[in-house]
């Protein structure tokens, strides 16, 4: 393995690029504050049902609760995806050239720059961490842990989808069209806002969703990574509890060697 | 490190066609162990192209390349250990600092950290950049960038220092500190130097040049050897009056250039000087230029590709007449 100093440098370079860039350390901290305090604050007293006039949560947690791992989810979406999409800026200034005229093999290159971008990602995961004691969210010391790791999980699936996707755009009109087609579409079908059957309670069985609307939920991967952290952080979980971690394993795999297949061709 | 003998490039019978057009045909020249070698050629010559099969970037079509005896093909990651490249796009991470780039580059090549830090500070000495060391690489001027990036080339252990354009977008003084620079860097370090540009007034100093077109090799020698050989006493006539100018174009036809009111053409000395005698009376100026590479070119590639040289340096000169702030 020489070629440690080399992931090394690239991984390092992702984190100074990272720590310099004020906008998206910004982003970062108000994302989950509006998510977590104005909106799960705001819709709190909705995510309730009246069974026999008496009030329940739908799932036996506050609203606040049921989004915090998700805002997690979010806000790693945003920054892996973003970290992703300055390989396009590095093809465009040139600085590729650099690491593709050096003794480094493309997978080396490849996954130092992805490891860069998952660490700037766990951390801003751990950002929305901070706020879990103003979300009435308690965990011990074993799911911070477990959470973390599905998160550099999360990270590693996310960053390698990311650029696959910079990999396929030739010309690039800003980041606005990333968070528009690609973080935003597939955060609301991943059952982050809403759990997925409605009916939970005896109240609310006569409410369903579409079918279209639960095919979209199942069939996006983020579904099970949001539900993975749930496991972890509210010990509540809509699926198998295997599936998440199997499934971000997977991820990490596919879109992994889809970006050095890519890169390779570049 | 071991030295093989012989030369450290050898270039045999490259070509390598794009969809339409040939880039580089049939070529073949070796350049010499710490030699100053400049390809010389217009914009399109192929150039470029040569450049980036050399820096393992591509691939000919035909024929082999060897660096320091080593197929550029199939030991390209041997290759690149040996070769410091600078691009003729800038490459630097723009927010990254002098001294972050420099190390970035060390640790990516695999050279351990004593010896980049000496590198370092030497590299950064000799390019005069070692008052920048911690500034951001995007508030330095386009000729310090350039600098930096020639520096971080010889950070690891480049035999062959390859830059392709390096002077390009530069004002004439940064132009000719870059040059300096790559003297001392072949004479200190012991390097071979390949450098590509298309201003003729860069490569008179150079060891030996080649002189590229259309992806041929018109002429391979030392710039003294050219002038020798092609040279041309070039001419430059200021008629009397629009009739002798007419007269003029008539009689020499293609032969002939326009240079604002001047009409320039080139030819062997005894034939020129022959020619300014019975034109004589017809001419309100002349003025007879010795063989320069300028001429050499001329005779080589013809008119043509002398007049987008010429362009080039005539902007510069526009550039100076207007007060541009590095002419003396």
């Amino acid at each position: 393995m020489g070629y440690l100093s080399g992931i090394y440098a690239i991984w390092l370079r992702e984190l100074k690029r990272a720590v310099r860039d004020r906008g998206q350390l910004v982003g970062g901290v108000s994302r989950p504050l509006l998510w977590v305090l104005i909106m799960g604050i705001g819709l709190n007293p909705y995510f309730r049902g009246e069974v026999y006039g008496e009030v329940r949560f739908v799932v036996p947690f506050t609203y606040l609760q049921f989004i915090f791992p998700a805002v997690i989810a979010l806000n790693m979406m945003y920054t892996s995806v973003q970290s992703a999409v300055s390989v396009i800026w590095d093809r465009e200034f040139g600085f590729l050239r650099e690491v593709l005229v050096s003794p480094m093999p493309r997978a080396a290159v490849l996954f130092g720059k992805i490891l860069g971008g998952t660490t700037v990602a766990l951390f801003h995961g751990i950002l929305v961490l901070v706020l879990a004691r103003f979300a009435d969210v308690t965990f011990s010391p074993t799911a911070w842990l477990k959470g973390l790791g599905l998160m550099i999980l999360l990270g590693f699936a996310l960053t390698s989808l990311g650029v696959v996707i910079a990999n396929r755009v030739r010309t690039f009109e800003g980041f606005g069209v990333f968070s528009n087609a690609v973080i935003l579409p597939l955060y609301f079908t991943s059952s982050s806002i809403f759990p997925l059957d409605p009916s939970l309670t005896r109240a609310q069985t006569v409410v369903i969703y579409p079918d279209w609307l639960v095919f979209l939920i199942q069939a996006n991967p983020i579904t099970y990574a949001v539900d993975a952290l749930r496991g972890v952080f509210l010990d509540f979980n809509q699926f198998h509890p295997l599936w998440g971690p199997l499934l971000l394993l997977a991820m990490c795999l596919v879109f992994f060697l889809a970006a050095l297949r890519d890169f390779r061709r570049a | 490190m071991q030295t093989a003998p012989g030369p450290i490039v050898e270039i045999d019978s490259v070509t390598k066609r794009y969809v339409r057009t040939v880039a580089l045909d049939d070529i073949s020249f070796d350049v010499a162990e710490n030699e100053l070698f400049a390809l010389l050629g217009p914009n399109g010559a192929g150039k470029t192209t040569l450049i980036e099969i050399l820096c393992t970037i591509q691939r000919g079509d035909k024929g082999s390349v060897q660096i320091a005896g080593l197929d550029v093909a199939k030991q390209s990651r041997e290759v690149r250990k040996r070769l410091g490249v600078v691009f003729q796009e800038p490459s630097l991470d723009t927010r990254l600092t002098v001294a972050e780039n420099l190390d970035f580059h060390g640790r990516i090549y695999g050279v351990p950290a004593s010896v980049r830090r000496r590198r370092k500070e030497e590299l950064l000495e000799l390019v005069e950049l070692a008052g920048w060391r911690d500034r951001l690489v995007r508030t330095l001027s386009k000729g310090m960038q350039r600098r930096l990036e020639i520096a971080r080339a010889l950070i690891h252990d480049a035999r062959l220092l390859v830059l392709d354009e390096p002077t390009v977008g530069l004002d004439a003084q940064t132009r000719s500190r870059i040059w300096e620079y790559l003297r001392t860097l072949q004479q200190e370090r012991e390097i071979t130097v390949l450098v590509t540009t298309h201003y003729i007034d860069e490569v008179e100093d150079c060891d030996r040049l080649c002189i590229i077109d259309q992806g041929r090799v018109l002429a391979l020698d030392t710039p003294q050897g050219l002038k020798n050989r092609y040279g041309y006493h070039l001419l430059r006539l200021t008629p009397q009056d629009e009739e002798v100018r007419h007269e003029l174009r008539h009689r020499f036809g293609e032969a002939l250039a326009e240079r604002g009111k001047d009409l320039v053409m080139a030819a062997p000395e005894a034939e020129a000087l022959k020619l300014i005698e019975e034109l004589g009376d017809k001419l309100k100026a002349f003025f007879v230029e010795r063989p320069s590479l300028e001429s050499v070119f001329l005779s080589l590639t013809g008119y043509e590709v002398r007049d987008e040289v010429a362009g080039a340096r005539e902007r510069l000169l526009e550039f100076g007449r207007r007060g541009g702030e590095h002419t003396q």
